[in-house]
């Protein structure tokens, strides 16, 4: 009985994981149509809505190409290196608490209640930039390995500030299990969200989400690709499915990456002002969070250009790191004193 | 030498963040505006009658055409894309095109065939579509160009307007 219904969990969020890249993909060009007067796909389907599953056929039925030069064997090892740790971390995510689906108990509503939840998402999530490096290099091509080296900087680099801010988070609830995180801060009223901690939490949650989006290689930070300097970045040469993967994973990082924000700065599925609410709400509010995160890495990518790597790399360690480490400490102190 | 005078940034520039913001702010009232695509197939392309489409023959009231073949358009034609066989009529007019191809893969639609024609017989259409699968189906016969002098008129009103002038 517990091995269906854990069956029925994995295949209800990974379902849906893979449900939400597919819609961002969509959502991805109809905002960006939006923002430039312009109309997007809408031929497929209803207003377009098909348009992720005519991606998909066409994506299957290209050609694959692999390149002369190529090592071959690391050549088909990096997609699934890209995608496969992104798709792995949504296992620690809360989605709503005690969940009752026509009488089965489902317990809290995330494949896993791990205690180190936290540490969990951030080593998987670092393990993504594997991919992206190994198929830099495994292309034998100058313009992927320069995407790769890039990347590798960059995520080095922001995966710092990252830490340290999800470690604010950390100090603040007393914990690493991201259930615990989210009913701490689920007392029925918003301000005890860690987002409304006074200035920890806003600068917190500011690093947070600018850290996702060097994390998840996404504008304006997003040099792994950087069309106008490097082609394609780390996947020039990738065609097909192989390539498609590589953009599966970066929308299911994104997904992911818009949960985790959701959880640890706004309170997870906690609904506003109604402690015990039922399961269906507090998965419609974290949805709908977790949507305004997805939103903002569209919205922000058609706004911004992209940086320039020097600029990238001053943020990051002259920037970010020194605010992260502040930020901790105030922390730290903000702690022993309440 | 030109030295480029950089204006000095305020603090709250300086500061990016709120910069950001009102970027964002701007692209988002960006997504309430009024679209400009236009949705081709569906909603054509506007024209007028200074739109120079494909050349098309005017069919007067008759059911004739005014041509009589006297070879000007062709002789104007840069792209060398008309072809005109004649033939003698016992109409007034004594001379007609046995044939008239024009090929629609060579026209330029400059519209020097309209400007030469001395009976008012051959005019730049609205017609902008040209598609086929083969090449042949793209070379046009007298039957194919022949257009009701009704649907032309605007252009053939324009056209006396401009000659008017000299």
């Amino acid at each position: 009985m517990t091995f269906l219904i854990l069956l029925i969990k994995a295949s209800l969020i990974y379902g849906g994981l893979l449900v939400t890249a597919a819609v961002m993909t969509l959502a991805e060009r109809k905002i960006s149509a939006r923002i430039q007067l312009r109309i997007g796909p809408n031929r497929v389907g209803p207003g377009g809505v098909l348009q992720p599953l005519a991606d998909g056929v066409k994506f299957i039925l290209k050609e694959e190409i692999t390149p002369d030069g190529a090592n071959k064997g690391i050549f088909r090892l990096a997609p699934i290196m890209a995608a496969v740790p992104a798709m792995l971390t949504v296992a620690v995510i809360p989605f709503a608490g005690e969940t009752v689906i026509f009488g089965l108990d489902f317990g809290l509503l995330s494949l896993t209640d791990l205690d180190i939840g936290l540490l969990f998402v951030l080593a998987l999530s670092g393990l993504s930039v594997y991919g992206v490096i190994l198929g830099g290099w495994a292309s034998n091509s100058k313009y992927s390995l320069l995407g790769g080296l890039r990347a590798s900087a960059q995520m080095v680099s922001y995966e710092l500030s990252l830490i340290m801010t999800a470690l604010t988070v950390v100090a603040l609830s007393g914990s690493m299990d991201l259930r615990e995180i989210v009913e701490v801060q689920n007392t029925g009223n918003p301000l005890a969200w860690n987002c409304f901690t006074p200035v920890i939490g806003q600068v917190g949650l500011i690093l947070f989400v600018i850290a996702t989006f060097a994390e998840t290689n996404r504008h304006p930070f997003d040099f792994a690709e950087c069309e106008p300097e490097l082609v394609g970045g780390f996947h020039t040469e990738y065609s097909s499915m192989k390539f498609a993967l590589f953009f599966l994973g970066e929308y299911c990082a994104m997904t992911v990456m818009a949960c985790l924000t959701t959880v640890l700065f706004l309170g997870g599925y906690s609904v506003p002002f109604w402690e015990d609410a039922p399961w269906m709400v507090e998965l419609a509010t974290f949805m709908a969070k977790t949507s305004f995160f997805l939103f903002l890495f569209i919205w922000v990518r058609w706004t911004l250009p992209r940086f320039r790597y020097d600029q990238l790399m001053n943020l990051g360690w002259k920037v970010f790191l020194p605010i992260a480490l502040a930020n901790l400490l105030l922390a730290g102190a903000f702690i022993s004193l309440t | 030498m030109v030295v480029v005078q950089r204006r000095e940034l305020t603090f709250w520039e300086r500061m990016y963040l709120p910069e950001i913001v009102r970027g964002l702010v701007i692209t988002f009232k960006k997504m309430f505006e009024p679209r400009v695509t236009r949705q081709y197939p569906e909603q054509a392309m506007p024209t007028t009658e200074v739109t120079r489409g494909q050349p098309r023959l005017a069919v007067k009231d008759d059911g004739n055409i005014a041509c009589v073949s006297c070879g000007l358009c062709e002789a104007a034609c840069p792209a060398y894309a008309i072809t005109i066989d004649g033939q003698e009529t016992d109409r007034f007019i004594e001379r007609e095109p046995e044939r008239f191809d024009i090929d629609m893969l060579r026209c330029i639609l400059c519209g020097f065939c309209e400007e030469a024609c001395p009976k008012e017989a051959i005019f730049m259409s609205n017609e902008l579509e040209l598609a086929n699968t083969t090449r042949e189906g793209l070379v046009y016969d007298m039957e194919q160009l022949k257009r009701s002098t009704s649907t032309l008129q605007p252009r053939i009103d324009y056209v006396r307007k401009i000659n008017d002038r000299w």
